[in-house]
């Protein structure tokens, strides 16, 4: 990534130069987590099986989708998560362009003070890195194995199993 | 680009003292001398010199170039001298050829080099030179704002900064002649040490001009008197904030208000002095409201709250100067203090009724029934003065009548008089109990000529210890 601007640091430099990510209640159970589809091609199958293995952990899960991933969310979208969530899970994003988008999206429900986890291919685990310390911002992030499009619905419904503990670790 | 050794000719096309000496150059340069043009603008306008074409202005900073024409004479790749301008007598010597200006003026001056314009040497300095700063630098991404950027950062009091390139930093820096290394003070609440720089780049981000800097060094170095208790200032559950009060004849050379709208918004350096100190107990000292500011409600005062003393009228002793500073030097005045409660009076006409009305307004500080519990400043306006002023009453005998007019009997105040529990300690109830500590009235004047409207500020509670928070005034040093 080419910087066209640097700026100075105005604090002590005691804190790292990325703003430490918000941390959610320990406990999520009778919590509402937020499933943010960022609209890549079977995402929803992945989501579908991680809000059963959810709810079965007494999580209660709601349901939002990007209109495309090469954007981040729309205000309203964020919004609504911001508002109705105690915790978000963006997923799941296999690409350059979704990688970024979906970081921002984390990052700004941040800000707004609802804490979550980006879940992304390992392909683009650097992106995810670039694109925290551009932003300088410590986001959470939790890897599938790419690529995801070939894969079997039984597969995907797999890594959801596999990754939900490290993933409610992360919130 | 080259350097090779000759005469390097510094000039731009729109000097006259360059097109004076342009024959002339091209003459000689035809006979075989070496000279060449560095041009700052239009290379084309100086084919017959071999013209170099300097409109990034490296070569020119390389040199160190502060008027134009300049010619530099390199041999072995490094300077052996210069003549600056048209000086007849000292070209001859510097060319070695006591021949060349016939029929030209003995002497003309030459312009301003382009490197020199406003902004432009800061701007070379960061390209070309070491900036030679010491904070951390933040990358921003090509495709990302930097002033988002400073918001996703927690930089910010909510309203956008400025971002601190080192452009602007090194400019904020000139404005004062302390050295950026050096520690100024260690911010609370964390403690942080905070030096020049980081002054700078917080002035920046605030919106201050380079001429602000001795003022906001000032009110920081005052801020952090440990009188002034800045930290529990801070960390406080109340409103309050730091109000400065510049005085002095800094505040009119930076264009300070002190008139109209005085305590309002509008004027660059009373908003962006206040919220440079503002945003560097912010940054530097983590003072972050929800953390460890723990205001209830806080206060609109606490973005920024700078404003001038009126100091027009010869018959006003300055705030400063009744604080102990010499008059005619220039001082910052920090009061701990909460937003304004405003105080109207259209009818009174003498000393005696406006001393008597403003008292009333004065007991509400805090509480009615508190006192000795907090100080106050009182923002006295131009017609309210003039009830004082033509009745002969200064400053000293305002503050004296006023305190009088606020002595109450103690049974009125304590503790649950008036079906009120909030009140001072029963134990008083027989004693004649002044509203303010003998020293804790600040009065200052400002605002506009018209309107009977003045001002109360409020202070901290933290300074019914008398002896261990207090407002500090502090001389400001160019």
């Amino acid at each position: 990534m080419n910087a066209v601007t640097k700026l100075r640091d105005p604090t002590p430099e005691a804190a790292a130069v990325q703003r430490a990510r918000k941390s959610a209640s320990a406990d999520l159970a009778g919590k509402t987590v937020g499933l943010l589809d960022i609209g890549k091609m079977r995402g929803s199958e992945y989501i579908d099986r991680l809000e059963v293995l959810l709810q079965a952990r007494g999580i209660r899960t709601r349901r939002y989708a990007k209109p495309t991933n090469t954007r981040t969310a729309p205000i309203p979208i964020l919004q609504a998560v911001a508002t109705e969530c105690d915790a978000v899970i963006i997923a799941l994003s296999d690409c350059g362009s979704c990688t970024s988008c979906s970081t921002h999206d984390l990052n700004d429900l941040d800000l707004r003070g609802t804490p979550g986890v980006s879940v992304l291919t390992t392909e683009f685990r650097d992106a995810f890195a670039n694109q925290c310390r551009a932003i300088g911002y410590a986001g959470a992030s939790v890897f599938v194995p790419h690529p995801m499009q070939n894969r079997t619905t039984a597969e995907l419904h797999a890594f959801a199993e596999a990754s939900v503990e490290e993933i409610l670790r992360g919130i | 680009m080259s350097r090779a050794d000759g005469i390097l000719a510094f000039v731009k096309r729109e000097c006259e003292t360059c097109a004076l000496v342009h024959p002339l150059l091209a003459r000689l340069r035809a006979a075989g001398m070496p000279i060449r043009a560095v041009v700052q603008d239009e290379p084309g306008h100086f084919e017959d010199l071999a013209p170099l074409d300097d409109t990034a202005l490296e070569e020119t900073f390389r040199h160190d170039i502060e008027t134009v024409p300049t010619l530099v004479r390199v041999e072995a790749g490094i300077e052996t001298g210069r003549v600056v301008g048209w000086q007849r007598d000292e070209w001859r010597s510097f060319l070695g050829d006591d021949g060349i200006g016939e029929g030209m003026p003995a002497w003309q001056p030459g312009c301003g080099s382009k490197s020199r314009e406003p902004g432009v040497h800061e701007r070379l300095l960061v390209r070309y030179g070491d900036a030679g700063l010491a904070s951390r630098e933040i990358e921003v991404g090509e495709w990302d704002d930097p002033m988002e950027a400073c918001f996703e950062r927690g930089w910010t009091d909510g309203l956008p900064v400025v971002p601190p390139t080192d452009e602007r930093i090194l400019r904020m820096l000139a404005g004062t002649r302390r050295r950026p290394h050096e520690i100024v003070g260690r911010v609370p609440p964390n403690l942080a040490e905070c030096t020049v720089e980081k002054v700078a780049i917080n002035a920046v981000m605030a919106g201050c001009k380079p001429e602000y800097m001795p003022v906001v060094l000032a009110a920081l170095e005052a801020a952090l008197e440990p009188i002034f208790t800045m930290h529990g200032l801070l960390c406080t559950t109340c409103f309050s904030g730091p109000v400065i009060v510049v005085n002095g004849p800094i505040a009119k050379r930076i264009g300070m208000n002190w008139g109209i709208n005085a305590l309002g918004q509008g004027n660059r350096a009373n908003a962006t002095i206040g919220r440079a100190l503002q945003l560097i107990v912010r940054n530097v000292g983590g003072g972050v409201p929800g953390e460890l500011d723990r205001a209830t409600l806080g206060g609109p005062g606490k973005y920024t709250f700078c404003f001038a003393e009126d100091e027009t009228d010869p018959t006003w002793q300055p705030l400063s100067v009744a604080r102990g500073i010499a008059p005619g030097r220039s001082a910052v005045t920090l009061f701990q203090g909460d937003g304004i409660q405003g105080f109207i009076d259209q009818r009174s006409r003498t000393p005696e009724e406006i001393t008597r009305s403003l008292s009333m307004g004065l007991a509400a500080v805090g509480h009615p029934k508190l006192c000795q519990f907090t100080n106050a400043m009182l923002v006295l306006c131009a017609e309210h003065y003039a009830i004082y002023r033509n009745a002969g009453w200064d400053r000293a005998r305002i503050t004296k009548e006023l305190h009088a007019a606020l002595v109450r009997p103690g049974a009125d105040l304590v503790q649950g008089a008036k079906g009120v529990g909030e009140g001072i300690d029963p134990k008083r109830a027989d004693e004649a109990v002044p509203k303010f500590w003998e020293e804790g009235l600040l009065i200052v004047r400002a605002g506009g000529q018209a309107g009977l409207f003045s001002a109360i500020l409020a202070g901290w509670t933290g300074g019914r210890f008398r002896h261990e928070s207090q407002p500090v005034t502090r001389e400001i040093v160019e």
